[in-house]
């Protein structure tokens, strides 16, 4: 089935990238209010993707509807691994998010195989992400596109140590 | 991690340099068994001459704790290193709220020691260290089928937030 193109992202998506980003972000903190996002995270973001676009081993891909709106992106990068564990170099996901009225047209699967491709391209044979456990239709949507769970990661909140008047 | 019991708490401390050469042997033992439980995190060829030089390194870093648990041999004189203890306190960029992480990264207690209470001890001095090195949320990134650590953690307060999946060339 031909779908909406997935391409590499330039400079002149950032301000659609950052919009997707935002509205990733607040479904997250609907999720889970534990992912509350800082202050500074736009101001920091804009900053991270005009150096995603031109680092070596950075991947951001978008969907691009009709030749003009960007409806989905997916982020990913190529680092090291621990040293005493296996693979010497892997690829990380960071981020795969399609706008919430374009979704179920198979754009996030398309977005996550041209990601993973290109970090194969760039050596690797092993790529990771993190999952949130609140967010069951995500980890659903990986283990369908052949993805296998690893480790879990438990978080405990560090009590608040001001005293209460 | 082995589970806690009743009677009085293991001896925590600080590691020390003369403790290098049995840090190194129990944490080729961590990783020799987490490599057994997920043969995805098998070992690479040099992580004992790795774990040698880095050691010492992370001993003297401020934002690292590591420490030892001891036990005596019965003879009321001799103790012994049966356990230790590694975190991390990460500073992450500001994208959420909680920025200063406290990780729980490594836990082991030789066999023979299991059951005496000496994980449980170890993860709340590590918790303690973190937290006053400025830890706003701790972290303890687990293997899915370990679910002795799990059952650890989650005894401790620890609730799961996130689930890492991986994919490799050729499978899936």
């Amino acid at each position: 089935m031909e779908g909406i193109p997935i391409r590499s992202a330039r400079r002149g998506d950032i301000p659609s990238l950052l919009l997707l980003w935002d509205a990733m972000m607040r479904e997250f903190v609907d999720a889970d209010p534990r992912f509350e996002v800082h202050p500074d995270a736009r101001a920091h973001m804009a900053a991270s993707f005009a150096v995603w676009l031109q680092e070596p081993g950075r991947t951001v891909v978008v969907a691009e509807e009709a030749g003009r709106m960007i409806v989905g992106f997916a982020t990913g990068v190529v680092l090291p691994g621990n040293g005493w564990q296996v693979p010497e170099r892997l690829g990380r996901i960071s981020d795969v998010y399609v706008a919430a009225p374009r979704r179920r047209k198979g754009i996030a699967r398309r977005l996550a195989g041209r990601l993973l491709d290109l970090l194969y391209e760039e050596g690797v044979e092993t790529v990771r992400l993190a999952a949130a456990v609140e967010n069951p239709g995500a980890r659903a949507f990986w283990n369908a596109v052949g993805w296998s769970e690893l480790e879990v990661v438990l978080e405990r909140p560090v009590p608040d140590p001001t005293p209460k008047v | 991690m082995d589970d806690a019991t009743c009677g009085p708490a293991p001896a925590i401390r600080a590691a020390r340099r003369s403790d290098l050469q049995t840090l190194t042997d129990l944490r080729m033992r961590y990783l020799g068994e987490a490599a057994h439980d997920e043969p995805r995190l098998r070992l690479t060829a040099d992580a004992r001459a790795r774990t040698e030089h880095a050691l010492p390194v992370w001993m003297g870093q401020e934002d690292r704790v590591l420490v030892v648990a001891e036990a005596g041999d019965g003879d009321g004189e001799t103790t012994h290193v049966v356990a230790y203890g590694m975190g991390y306190l990460r500073t992450a960029p500001p994208v959420l709220v909680r920025r200063h992480v406290g990780e729980l990264l490594e836990v082991f207690v030789v066999p023979e020691f299991r059951g005496q209470g000496h994980a449980a001890a170890i993860v709340r001095v590590l918790t303690d260290a973190l937290v006053g090195r400025g830890a706003e949320v701790l972290r303890a990134a687990v293997p899915m089928g370990h679910a002795a650590a799990q059952a650890r953690l989650k005894k401790a307060g620890y609730v799961p937030v996130q689930v890492e999946l991986e994919r490799t060339l050729g499978r899936g």
